[in-house]
């Protein structure tokens, strides 16, 4: 199905329980790299959410996957009117009152879309970027590190791996491959999901998913923000950064118990 | 802490964080990581991130060498270069 956000047409997938039901869920993907690596996971919890009676949609923001557009064209206020265009889509065609889950700048865009409207059902935040600046710098690094690798294998000196991972145009940084413009990295460094507190008032999960069994901090402080909200750790592989099938259940499992407890 | 109590303290979160199917005590300090646990760049991302959260140093663009990832010993060496 197509729905229209900002004059573009955006891919979705509705995925609909085999009863009737009076709830759905937007899927709001990661980007880049990510989101690549998280597609699989994403639509397992599409699946595992709608079996579960609660309808899913998921979709392509403007730029990505099979929606139109260049990733580098648009920007997170862009990215933030796609998912109230989802929810609104989401709301036509299952009559049913709409949450958002989200992954990585995913969970913090849609966090932000519950800040403006307070008719958001609930909100499953799956890892949220709650510091844009350290998420450009884990990007950054991921590239530096890349480049080092790939010049490891093809049997060159490693030393150089920074300089070459880091020769985008001036003002914009690379992620892997994903032009990100000037105006776009500005936003992101802005990003601070913790001041000012949320102030969405309904059920709130914050999923943190590493190798701990703990929950980092962060993602507590960031949960207690919440009038109304929890914090899980679960322990799984990082969905969003492995190419290839990675046991995800651990994650779908949490975050459907939590969703039918709401 | 002695040296033998930090290269302890990074056998044991490479395990926990690259959910590797291993006994932290069976690697040897001087054994070639990359090789032996086949570390790619998603695994070294996760080793950076651990070095930095657990003993509160923070790597340079400049600091990143396939030579440092290669032991325990070598890691070790750039923690204790790092913290002093």
């Amino acid at each position: 199905m197509n729905f229209e956000s900002g004059g573009e047409p955006l891919h979705g997938v509705l995925h609909v329980p085999s009863e009737p039901t009076s709830r759905a869920l937007v899927l709001c993907h990661p980007f880049a790299e990510e989101k690549k690596c998280a597609h699989r996971t994403m639509v397992e919890a599409a699946r595992a959410i709608a079996e579960a009676g609660i309808a899913v949609l998921r979709f392509d923001h403007r730029g990505c996957g099979d929606s139109p557009g260049s990733f580098d064209a648009y920007d997170l206020c862009g990215w933030r009117e796609d998912i109230s265009g989802a929810l609104d889509c989401a709301a036509r065609e299952t009559t049913a009152e709409v949450g958002l889950l989200g992954l990585r700048l995913g969970a913090t865009l849609a966090a932000q879309v519950a800040e403006e409207l307070p008719d958001v059902a609930c909100l499953a935040l799956w890892e949220p970027i709650i510091d844009g600046e350290r998420y450009i710098k884990q990007n950054l690094r991921r590239s530096v590190i890349k480049a080092m690798m790939t010049r490891h294998e093809g049997g060159e000196e490693s030393e150089d791996a920074a300089a070459e991972a880091g020769a985008p145009a001036e003002g914009t940084v690379d992620f892997d491959g994903y032009s990100v413009p000037e105006a776009m990295r500005e936003q992101m460094e802005q990003i601070n999901l913790l001041a000012p507190p949320p102030s969405y008032a309904g059920p709130a999960l914050v999923l943190n998913i590493s190798a701990k069994d703990a929950i980092a901090e962060p993602m507590q402080q960031l949960a207690d923000a919440y009038e109304r909200g929890v914090a899980v750790a679960v322990r799984a592989e990082p969905v969003w950064q492995r190419i290839g099938v990675i046991d995800a259940e651990p994650i779908i499992s949490a975050t459907v118990d939590w969703l039918r407890r709401q | 802490m002695s040296d033998q109590q930090l290269k302890q303290q990074i056998k044991e979160m490479i395990v926990e964080r690259l959910f590797l199917d291993a006994d932290p005590n069976a690697i040897a300090d001087d054994e070639n990581l990359m090789e032996n646990y086949e570390i790619d760049s998603v695994n070294l991302f996760e080793i950076v991130v651990g070095l930095e959260e657990q003993f509160e140093i923070s790597f340079e663009d400049e600091d990143f060498s396939v030579d440092l990832f290669a032991t325990i010993d070598s890691l070790a060496e750039y923690v204790e270069r790092k913290r002093s």
